[in-house]
């Protein structure tokens, strides 16, 4: 029983514990303000110090379990998660007053925390005797599979919300298939690749023309053709854009050809021109990123007040619960960044920019001393797709591209979001404790 | 590529980069994409470091792969820092126009001016004429005194915008003047709300509610001044926009519908505030300043003897003099065609003045000009332009009123007090004092001398005339022992067949004090003569009790 042995993760415990700090002011600061008052007792702040108390108990009990994984991952994680928390704790009642929405959302956010949690803590602890690590790669085609499946699902049963088809309804909760999809798609490509890695990087000789392995690269072909298909059917940007940046990244860090980044990327470009040609909802996210002002109380009205918002914040933001963030409709969501942009300021902005670069940059550094191929795959591109995914939310909500509907990891509301977020997390965690290459 | 080159190339994305900051207000503005990009393409280059040759594929792909992050994050930052920093107001402030045409621009403005603690307006005794109040974390503002609706104007940002005082001293009122950047850094830094400061008026609000029921039902002005000192005391004005009524917080169903009303009520006009933006015909009170220009130019003294025998001919049109009071004697002194206010003998005064002297007097006595004052005030003039005064009817009409002349009563009220001033306007003064927060005095009115506008000689002359008129003349019933009161009668008939009814004066004992213009509209059913007179002994009788 020797690989239970505990052993102390100090680095990641002293990181906790300024985490822990931040809630603590954090959630006193929106009791505060909240009743303007600054008489306040332990049990105001207790949601905030239960959810500290939460991610400190997932260090101490990794100690006890003798988890030898990276410190540094889930102290970010937990960072932005408590983050996210604050923030959805401070617009919850907002949102309420103005009737936005019909159910605490700080309830629900905290109890997807835990869900989350538990799922992260089960996945780094029961991967390495269940053997994850050596049948996520055997079953690679049962993810393409699951993939295209839940994508064909969302298509059939999926419920229109604002017009795209994201959610599946499952008894009383909601699921978004596309972020599940995301990891399959993951998981699919990291085994892939590494398996064809060097075929892929071979030519196809056709008697005497030397061609790109175009074999190994119809399921390639077949990813990119589900792109556009999601592009169309889901009537959504979003995710096809995550998909088809995930799919460009992982066939470079596997082959290391700019050859097929460039000639994908062209592709999804054309395939962009056409759907804003073809599609009115296209059109209007394009409008509403040149000039939102064009129709201000309907289609333009969230990158408005977005606008509004961010401008309101200044250098140091109004500070946290003392701006008007809940002018924004689905502030909770797509522009919960400008949420902290008003009340953060451009300081808490870049810092929040900052703390996903770093969570992608301590993933990276996960990846490249991962001991095999796949490992080394999938985690880059479990990074890669995060960050693209915070890429693509931060610059639609800041109007530098288009916006999609797509969540804020580990920030915005949403249960399938931070869940499988932070499954995502637990991967990666996992992956950081097997044994280095030599 | 070299560490040089690669510097360059960093240089010059930070360059573009700055340089695109400052161009164009919005956000996704195509000069500002275009630099952006040029920076991507700079910043891509500057971060393609050499790898080591044996590195393996992985790491060369994902160190690539950070660096091309890395610059998407950069410009990320960029346009936060263009948003949130260098085109903040210009994004925090913009307005647009629905398809409807419903206008948009940015909520908080209205929720911080509700949530602010807006300032007091007070007048000359402390009286509170504007108030803020707290109720459930909301500041409700209201307007306790009537009679001062004209003056301080209504506070609606959520619905209506604001007028009077209330717009004049927003800045103030709302607590944004008087702060510098670095107690503004502060204050944003910390969180800290700001609070409103108070605005003094001059106007006694006693006073003002005395002449604003003397009034009655009739329409018009009564302001009254401080001779020496300029200070309004009373700036009356009906109808009045009631602010209570426009005031918003969240249901504007009543405000609404008041706002309909008023804003189309063509037959009252409650928008026009009278005292100084109604433009009145002065009628009779304008032959004060046909005597002055007369008797400062030495084309007559008080003594001149003109003719009238009851009717003139000039230029083929007939005039007829009713206001003689012995119909047998032809001929009369400047003094008494004032104190009988004779439309004959102005007439003629009016020809010999011509109108190159009127023209040229115009600005000298605050016509065509801009009146300093904490109001808006429009313009008064004696003709629209220069070519009316060629016509000899025109010079004639315009000697005892009529013509072309438009005036304030606001002015009204500052060419008496100029009479009674040795021929000096002084700048007529509202807000006395405004006290921020924090007890500090951001603004303390001084008086001013505004225009010398004639010889002391020639305003004592005028002075003595309008005397004349209450003592003597045509309006005894303006009397008011122990007190000393001057001034002269008005009436201008109206297109519809009514007539206005004007006084101008002042009161003193007999040192002049106070300074007074009536104007009621259309056939008042009270004496403008009488009502002067209570309001100014009631001025003296305040003074005198202090």
């Amino acid at each position: 029983m020797h690989r239970y042995r505990p052993s102390l993760r100090l680095t990641e415990f002293n990181l906790l514990l300024i985490t822990a700090a931040m809630t603590f002011v954090g959630s006193l600061m929106i009791f505060l303000v909240d009743k303007g008052t600054v008489a306040w007792t332990w049990q105001d702040v207790s949601v905030g110090l239960a959810a500290a108390a939460a991610m400190l108990l997932v260090n101490i009990t990794f100690s006890l379990r003798g988890f030898r994984g990276d410190q540094i991952l889930f102290p970010i994680t937990a960072t932005l998660a408590m983050l996210g928390m604050l923030m959805i704790q401070r617009l919850s009642p907002d949102l309420e007053a103005i009737g936005a929405i019909e159910f605490s959302l700080s309830a629900r956010h905290l109890m997807y925390l835990a869900i989350g949690l538990v799922g992260m803590w089960l996945i780094v602890m029961l991967s390495g005797p269940l053997r994850v690590a050596e049948w996520l790669p055997r079953y690679k085609y049962l993810w393409l599979i699951g993939t295209l499946a839940l994508q064909a699902l969302a298509m059939v049963i999926g419920t229109e919300v604002g017009g795209a088809r994201l959610w599946i309804q499952v008894g009383p909760i909601q699921v978004q298939p596309s972020e599940i999809s995301k990891i399959t798609l993951v998981i699919f490509l990291a085994a892939y690749l590494d398996e064809k890695r060097d075929l892929l990087k071979e030519s196809w000789q056709v008697g005497r023309l030397k061609l790109p392995p175009i074999p190994y690269l119809l399921p390639m072909g077949i990813m990119w053709g589900v792109s556009l298909l999601l592009l169309v059917a889901l009537n959504d940007l979003g995710p096809a854009l995550l998909f088809f940046g995930i799919f460009v990244v992982m066939l470079y860090l596997a082959t290391g050809s700019r050859l097929y980044v460039v000639v994908f990327g062209l592709s999804f470009l054309a395939a962009c021109w056409l759907a804003w040609t073809f599609f009115s909802r296209i059109e209007i996210r394009v409008n509403n990123w040149l000039d939102p002002f064009w129709d201000p109380y309907g289609f333009g009205y969230q990158p408005v007040q977005s606008d509004y918002a961010l401008s309101a914040g200044g250098l140091f933001g109004t500070g946290l619960g003392q701006g008007h963030p809940a002018f924004i409709s689905q502030v909770q969501t797509d522009y919960i960044f400008s949420a902290f942009g008003e009340e953060l300021g451009l300081l808490g902005a870049l810092a929040l920019i900052a703390l996903y670069f770093s969570w992608v940059l301590r993933s990276f550094i996960i990846s490249i001393r991962a001991q095999e191929g796949f490992a080394q795959l999938l985690v880059g591109g479990l990074a890669a797709s995060l960050g693209l995914q915070t890429i693509i939310i931060i610059g639609g909500v800041t109007r530098l591209i288009p916006l999609t509907g797509i969540t804020l990891p580990f920030v915005s509301y949403g249960g399938s979001s931070l869940v499988t977020n932070l499954g995502v997390v637990g991967i990666i965690l996992y992956f950081s404790s097997r044994p280095r290459r030599i | 590529m070299s560490n040089a080159i690669r510097t360059l190339f960093l240089l010059g994305a930070i360059g573009l980069i700055g340089f695109g900051l400052f161009i164009g207000d919005d956000l996704s503005d195509a000069r500002w994409l275009a630099l952006l990009g040029g920076a991507f393409l700079c910043l891509l280059l500057a971060t393609r470091i050499p790898l080591a040759a044996g590195m393996p594929t992985f790491n060369r792909g994902l160190i690539r792969t950070t660096m091309l992050l890395a610059c998407i994050f950069i410009l990320l930052s960029a346009q936060l820092i263009r948003i949130q920093v260098v085109r903040q107001e210009e994004i925090y402030y913009r307005t647009g126009i629905a398809l409807d045409g419903e206008v948009i621009s940015n909520p908080r403005l209205y929720q911080q001016q509700l949530t602010v603690q807006r300032g007091k307006i007070l007048d000359r005794n402390g009286v509170v004429l504007a108030d803020t109040t707290l109720q459930d974390g909301i500041y409700y503002r209201s307007w306790p005194v009537p009679s001062t609706y004209s003056v301080t104007g209504y506070y609606s940002p959520n619905a209506y915008g604001m007028t009077g005082i209330e717009a004049t001293f927003e800045e103030e009122l709302s607590g944004q003047a008087g702060t510098n950047p670095i107690e503004q850094t502060i204050r944003s830094l910390f969180g800290r709300e700001q609070a409103g400061a108070d605005v003094e008026m001059t106007i006694d609000s006693d006073l003002q509610t005395l002449a604003y029921n003397a009034m009655g039902n009739n329409h018009g002005a009564i302001v009254l001044l401080d001779i020496k000192t300029g200070e309004t005391l009373v700036l009356a004005s009906k109808p009045t926009v009631n602010p209570n009524s426009l005031y918003v917080v969240s249901d504007s169903t009543d405000a609404n519908a008041y706002w309909d009303t008023i804003a189309n009520d063509e037959a009252n006009r409650p928008f026009v505030t009278r005292s100084t933006m109604g433009l009145y015909t002065p009628g009779s009170t304008f032959k004060t300043v046909s005597a002055g220009i007369a008797i400062n130019e030495g084309i007559a003294n008080p003594d001149t003897i003109y003719e009238d025998n009851g009717q003139i001919t000039i230029d083929g049109r007939v005039l007829v003099e009713q206001n003689r009071p012995d119909q047998s004697r032809d001929q009369w002194s400047l003094r008494e065609a004032i104190m009988w206010s004779l439309n004959v003998v102005m007439a003629q005064v009016g020809l010999e003045i011509g109108g190159d002297t009127y023209w040229e007097y115009g600005p000298k006595l605050g016509y065509d000009t801009p009146i300093p004052y904490d109001l808006p005030v429009y313009e008064s003039q004696i003709a629209s332009n220069r070519a009316f005064l060629d016509s000899q009817n025109a010079l004639a009409d315009t000697g005892f009123g009529q013509g072309q002349i438009q005036m304030t009563p606001l002015h009204l009220a500052m060419l008496a007090s100029m009479w009674a001033n040795d021929g000096t306007m002084v700048k007529p003064i509202l807000v006395s004092k405004v006290t921020a927060a924090d007890g500090s005095v951001l603004f303390q009115a001084k008086p001013q001398v505004w225009l010398q506008c004639v010889d002391p000689a020639t305003a004592n002359d005028v002075k003595d005339m309008m005397i004349d008129v209450i003592e003597t003349g045509s309006a005894q019933h303006g009397q008011a022992y122990p007190y000393t009161i001057g001034g002269k009668t008005g009436t201008a008939e109206l297109g519809d067949g009514t007539t206005n009814s004007l006084f101008i004066g002042f009161i003193g004992d007999p040192e002049p004090r106070y300074a007074i213009a009536v104007v009621l509209e259309s056939d008042p059913d009270i004496s403008a003569v009488a009502t002067a007179r209570d309001i100014l002994v009631a001025a003296m009788n305040r003074r005198d009790g202090d």
